[in-house]
């Protein structure tokens, strides 16, 4: 694009060298009044001290800031490229591996994040407490906590999306599946899911709780699989069947290990879809968002309008008294 | 191509707001940058219609002050600054720049900072030590208020009565040509455009269009100029033209009743910066934005006011349907059965509905937001018998006379004073030819009114001096189009409320200088061209050619009822071509009122000669 503006640094900085010249005679003589040295010198001292000493603490929010920022880039990109791969996946060419290695990933990654987020606003508290802020600082360090924030559930939500995508194109891939293999297939993936469940599913219970927050594909589905399971579990769930199943994995033939890993896949997936949901819940209750999406730059302008206001009814009190002079002289002069 | 006023402008304060620093693909500088914005109140108004709190957080802005606000230090953090190049604001940066309030200050003056100031802020900085915070200087040449995609203002207050003052000096008027010009060339800049610059012979069109053109001569030959379209032989069918226009040519559209949406918003509910405050229905005072993103708005601006309480109406009942839609899709279905194959289906239009939610909410704030202002309006119109006057003046203007006891009618009967002021003003303009006892008697009732009348008497001592206001008038009588117009008066009682039918003399002079056909009304314009060397002066035929484009230029202050004809005139065309609107600033007919009263004054009309008024 066309540059549309004109860069006068250099000029300026042409311009303070020459006038350094000129004026760097007196910057050596003080005594001398032409440059105001009686402002100049304290000021020449001063800036450099302070900007030192400020310079190591202030930094260290910042400094953070910017860490974090960089760690919520990259997690996106880790997304991004977990969406592609779970995009790419077909029926039998499944890398369910790396992607739930990548999952797993992500997930710690975004963990760390929000425990790096929650030490920022200690951090933030305490320089708070110390009282070397000004207020404009803080305002400033909440907008910062406030935009990492919003991007750390940006990212959250992503993955929670590329998940479900997921878990679709898993059920899709099983239903195919059942399509074309015979029935002793179909009961065996959620028998021996169902006995590698210790725990109640717990899609079942959270996808209910966080309804507002996930998408609305996710219950019917845990429904659907967890009202299969629940029959299951009713009827065969004993600790000696743990025994048993292991022993049936390892003369369980590869289409049945295949089969399982999907299984497990899917548990995978939608227990992550659950914590994570958690953690968007937890992140949306922090953050206060929404009065901010339609605010224009022109709001809350009640300190300069009140002055503006007070400004315009002088002016008019002292309009009123010139057109009252004016209306008398009227009245006089037309009788 | 079409210019884009609006989205050129957005990008520029984007690309400054990142530091000028290249934007990748997702629109972010690649560095995560927190930065401070702070602005002048020119600037605000040049930001505020553009940008929305969330696009400043979306660059990295988290917070915004104006430069005058009594700030804290915010030490590691750059400040982007967004100011008008005066002293004042020089004066400022300076203090701000001593104190060592930010980590470093990126200053960028909406149009050129001159010299002097320049060296102000140099030796200010230098002196205070703090010079080495200055990190950059831009010129962002952006010294004007996009409204619409086609809209723009230059902000500049009372041109018109600057302009016309008596007793005005030759460097005053040329310091407001130069104002002007400014803009324009901001504008200009902006668009990445080298126009050819046409208007009428004299006044002050003709001395802001030489000015601009030696400014555009003189900027072409630096050496990194702003315009980089490729080569001077570009064909004009590329160029757009820039017509520049005085009030004095149509003055009539300044002070009239109109009876369009837009313009009814903008002059009887005082929108400003797309934003207006109106009584809500419960009480308390509502704020609204009204610009490109309400579709309601975009769509039906232009059409009358019936007509839009209809199509609220229409689109009320369909967000209705729709609704119910919704309801009956999910609300019947509740769940009790979980069947696979059902399940599938029932939770796709579960989505669906969840996903339109959003929508169909905007959708009813659009409504409501509308509903309210209607309301409002017509409250006021009915008060005001707003329609009645519209009417009658679109009657006076198009027939050219009025019966008497129909003017003295309105007079007499409802309204504001300036509503009585301006139908009066609008009947003085009318009048072919002025009939003395009539004005005397129109005189009286204003009095009887108590209309301070300065400006009547200034608009009746200019139409004596013949000066070219008629000439809207007096053009529209001797055309070709003559006959039809008289065709239209006889069937102006038949016909509804169509204020349309009447042709601006703004938008017949555009679109006869779009064309290039010779025509005797623009014949004798003026045509500059800055790309061509001075002496082959604008008689090559492809500086008149037809224009796909144009830019629109009223001095002296315009209003959304030209606005809207221009747009109306582009809609029209085959094949379809675009037209950018843009004057000194936007004023209700109200406030061009108070122009011609202060003028009026300054001539002596009214109580006393007053003191100088700016």
């Amino acid at each position: 694009m066309a540059s549309t503006y004109r860069d006068r640094t250099a000029e300026f900085r042409s311009l303070s060298e020459t006038l350094k010249k000129i004026g760097g005679i007196t910057a050596v003589h003080h005594q001398q009044p032409e440059n105001d040295p009686a402002s100049a010198k304290p000021l020449t001292t001063t800036p450099p001290a302070a900007v030192a000493a400020a310079n190591s603490s202030r930094s260290e929010f910042n400094k953070k800031a910017s860490r974090i920022g960089l760690g919520i880039q990259e997690t996106s990109h880790k997304i991004s490229r977990l969406a592609q791969l779970a995009k790419r996946s077909t029926m039998f060419d499944d890398p369910i591996v790396e992607i739930q290695e990548l999952t797993a990933l992500i997930k710690n990654d975004i963990t760390a994040l929000n425990v790096a987020l929650s030490d920022l606003q200690t951090i933030q508290n305490i320089e708070i407490a110390d009282g070397k802020y000004s207020e404009d600082r803080v305002g400033h360090s909440t907008a910062v906590f406030d935009d990492l924030k919003s991007k750390l559930m940006g990212a959250t939500k992503q993955l929670q999306n590329v998940l479900t995508t997921r878990t679709e194109h898993i059920k899709a891939h099983e239903n195919r599946k059942q399509m074309f293999s015979k029935n002793a297939l179909r009961e065996n993936p959620f028998q021996h899911h169902a006995k590698t469940v210790t725990e109640p599913p717990p899609w079942s219970n959270s996808s209910n709780g966080d309804a507002n927050a996930q998408p609305s594909a996710l219950p019917p589905i845990g429904v659907q699989v967890g009202s299969q399971l629940r029959r299951r579990l009713a009827v065969e769930n004993t600790p000696s069947q743990h025994m048993e199943m292991s022993m049936l994995q390892q003369v369980v033939p590869r289409q049945e290990n295949y089969a399982q890993n999907r299984a497990v896949a899917l548990h995978n997936v939608e227990s992550t879809i659950s914590e994570l949901s958690g953690i968007f819940t937890h992140l949306a209750t922090m953050v206060a968002q929404q009065g901010e999406l339609a605010i224009r730059i022109d709001d809350n302008m009640d300190e300069s309008l009140a002055n503006v206001e007070g400004a315009r009814s002088s002016l008019l009190r002292h309009l009123n008294q010139i057109s009252s002079n004016r209306y008398m002289q009227n009245t006089m002069t037309s009788g | 191509m079409a210019l884009n006023l609006r989205q050129k402008q957005t990008e520029c304060i984007i690309r400054m707001l990142n530091l000028n620093q290249p934007l990748n693909a997702t629109g972010t500088a690649n560095e995560e940058v927190y930065k401070i914005l702070i602005y002048d109140k020119f600037c605000q108004n040049i930001l505020s219609p553009l940008i929305r709190v969330k696009d400043l957080r979306k660059h990295g802005v988290t917070l915004y002050f104006l430069i005058d606000k009594d700030r804290k230090p915010v030490h590691d953090v750059p400040a982007v600054y967004f100011v008008q190049a005066n002293q004042s604001n020089v004066q400022r940066i300076i203090a701000d720049a001593s104190r060592s309030l930010y980590d470093s200050f990126h200053l960028n003056f909406s149009s050129s900072i001159p010299r002097p100031l320049l060296e102000d802020l140099a030796s200010g900085t230098l002196s205070s030590d703090s010079i080495q915070r200055i990190a950059k200087v831009h010129d962002q040449y952006l010294e004007f208020v996009t409204l619409e995609d086609n809209l723009f203002s230059l902000a500049q207050k009372s041109s018109y009565v600057q302009l016309n003052d008596p007793s005005a000096g030759d460097r005053e008027i040329e310091e407001i040509v130069e104002r002007i010009v400014t803009g324009l060339f901001s504008v200009l800049a902006t668009l990445a455009v080298v126009p050819i610059i046409r208007c009428p012979r004299g006044g002050p069109a003709e001395m802001v269009a030489s000015a601009l053109d030696q400014r555009l001569r003189d900027h072409l030959l630096s050496k990194n100029n702003l315009f980089t379209e490729g080569g001077s032989f570009a064909s004009s069918f590329q160029r757009p033209i820039l017509c520049i226009f005085d009030r004095n040519l149509e003055l009539s559209v300044a002070v009239e009743h109109d009876f369009r949406y837009r313009p009814l918003v903008h002059d009887v509910l005082g929108l400003r910066l797309n934003r207006l405050s109106v009584q809500g229905e419960k009480g308390g005072m509502k704020s609204y934005e009204l610009d490109s993103s309400d579709p309601f708005w975009v769509a039906n601006g232009l059409l009358e006011f019936p007509e839009v309480a209809v199509e609220i109406e229409a689109q009320l009942n369909k967000y209705k349907k729709d609704v119910d839609e919704v309801n009956r899709r999910t609300g019947g279905n509740d769940g009790a059965e979980f069947d696979g194959t059902d399940l599938m289906g029932n939770t796709k239009h579960l989505m669906n509905a969840v996903n339109s939610l959003p929508e169909l909410t905007e959708r009813k704030q659009v409504i409501d937001k509308h509903t309210n202002i209607a309301t409002v309006l017509l409250s006021e119109i009915k008060e005001r018998s707003l329609d009645s006057y519209a009417k009658k003046e679109n009657d006076m203007l198009i027939k050219g006379a009025i019966d008497r006891n129909e003017l003295l009618g309105v007079l007499r009967g409802k309204g504001t004073k300036m509503d009585k002021l301006r139908f009066a003003i609008v009947y003085l303009i009318s009048l072919e030819s002025i009939n003395q006892s009539e004005v005397e008697s129109v005189e009286a009732a204003l009095k009887e009114s108590e209309v301070d009348t300065s400006a009547f008497q200034y608009v009746k001592k200019m139409k004596s001096l013949n000066v070219s206001m008629a000439s809207a008038n007096s053009a529209s009588r001797n055309n070709i189009v003559d006959w039809a117009e008289k065709i239209y008066a006889v069937t102006a009682g038949v016909k509804n409320l169509l204020s349309s039918d009447r042709q601006l003399a703004l938008t017949r002079t555009v679109e006869a200088l779009m064309e290039g056909k010779p025509n005797p009304e623009i014949d004798n314009y003026l045509v500059f061209d800055p790309r061509s060397p001075k002496s082959s002066s604008g008689s090559s035929s492809h500086l008149k050619g037809p224009f796909k484009e144009a830019i629109v230029f009223m001095i002296g202050g315009g209003n959304y009822v030209e606005y809207g004809s221009l747009q109306e005139l582009v809609q029209r065309q085959q094949p379809v071509r675009h037209v950018i609107y843009g004057t000194t600033e936007i004023l209700t007919g109200v406030e061009f009122i108070e122009q011609l009263t202060q003028l009026g004054n300054k001539m002596g009309f009214g109580s006393s000669t007053a003191a100088p008024s700016h």
